[in-house]
């Protein structure tokens, strides 16, 4: 329910930084561009993916959902740019992706680790962790949007 | 075979702390492109090292060593680009946090860690050479 929450929540302000960005487009340059393109496609891909792969079921259907979530981000938010640097955000973004599925599944699973963690700290550890990764997606995108009224 | 880690944390930090140093001297003459690569390749490098060290000398606060880890390398991040532009900040900041998430896992699965680490410094030696010849070149 918390993680439905947080998903809603990253994705109604990615939405809403997007749409942004496709408004202002003609009024930034290259540089600008590649470096907020950059940013918001790699976090944002990892938050999604994250949430993404802990809700989701293990399903073949569902298995590379989180990371095809994480490419299909990158590729719309380098679709700003022309057309040889937009493989900058795609390739972000597929990392990301990539990333963020890797994370969820160590939470769910901290033994394909090694990692020390008992049944009893497990959800608390998970909440704490998915939360902190909320933080981060906020705090990036609050220091975008300062540096878009600047 | 037995490492002695705090001793690597301390040279890390005093490296950070010159390279740091050196770098807001000379930021007049460093372009914005190779300011954003410094503060990218010097932010991932610092979060690596902190979660990998961190995580071996601490193996059983997981969760608390990831949170520092990603802090510690958005904090390396952000303050070498805010030397530069804002532009610079914000790629460091993110290119750390990234990273610094992913660190503390690396240093679990790692099989010899003695050897990993020394791998690990050895990189990072690299970078700074390559970053120091190329801030002396321009």
């Amino acid at each position: 329910m918390l993680i439905l929450v947080l998903l809603l929540w990253n994705v109604g302000e990615m939405v809403y930084i997007y749409r942004v960005f496709r408004k202002k487009q003609t009024l930034f340059d290259d540089r600008y561009t590649k470096t907020m393109c950059m940013a918001l496609s790699s976090i944002s891909s990892f938050v999604i993916a994250l949430y993404l792969q802990l809700l989701l079921p293990l399903h073949p259907v569902t298995y590379f959902l989180p990371s095809c979530a994480g490419l299909w981000i990158g590729w719309k938010f380098g679709s700003f740019m022309k057309a040889p640097a937009s493989l900058n955000g795609m390739y972000n973004g597929a990392l990301g992706g990539i990333m963020g599925m890797m994370f969820g599944a160590v939470l769910q699973n901290p033994a394909i680790c090694n990692i020390p963690i008992t049944e009893a700290s497990f959800t608390s550890n998970l909440v704490s962790l998915v939360l902190f990764c909320a933080a981060l997606h906020t705090l990036v995108h609050h220091f975008i949007r300062k540096s878009l009224t600047k | 075979m037995d490492i002695p880690i705090w001793l690597f944390i301390y040279v890390d930090s005093c490296l950070f702390l010159i390279f740091y140093l050196y770098v807001r001297k000379i930021k007049k003459r460093i372009g914005f492109q190779l300011g954003m690569n410094i503060s990218m390749v010097m932010g991932g490098m610092i979060a690596m090292l902190s979660g990998v060290l961190f995580i071996l000398q601490f193996p059983f606060h997981f969760t608390y060593i990831t949170m520092l880890s990603a802090l510690i390398g958005m904090g390396s991040g952000a303050v070498f680009g805010k030397l530069f532009d804002h532009e610079t900040f914000v790629a460091g900041l993110t290119n750390g946090a990234v990273v610094g998430l992913m660190a503390p896992m690396i240093g679990t699965v790692v099989e010899m860690p003695g050897r990993f680490v020394l791998g690990l410094h050895i990189l990072f030696a690299m970078s700074m050479v390559m970053i120091l010849s190329s801030v002396i070149r321009s």
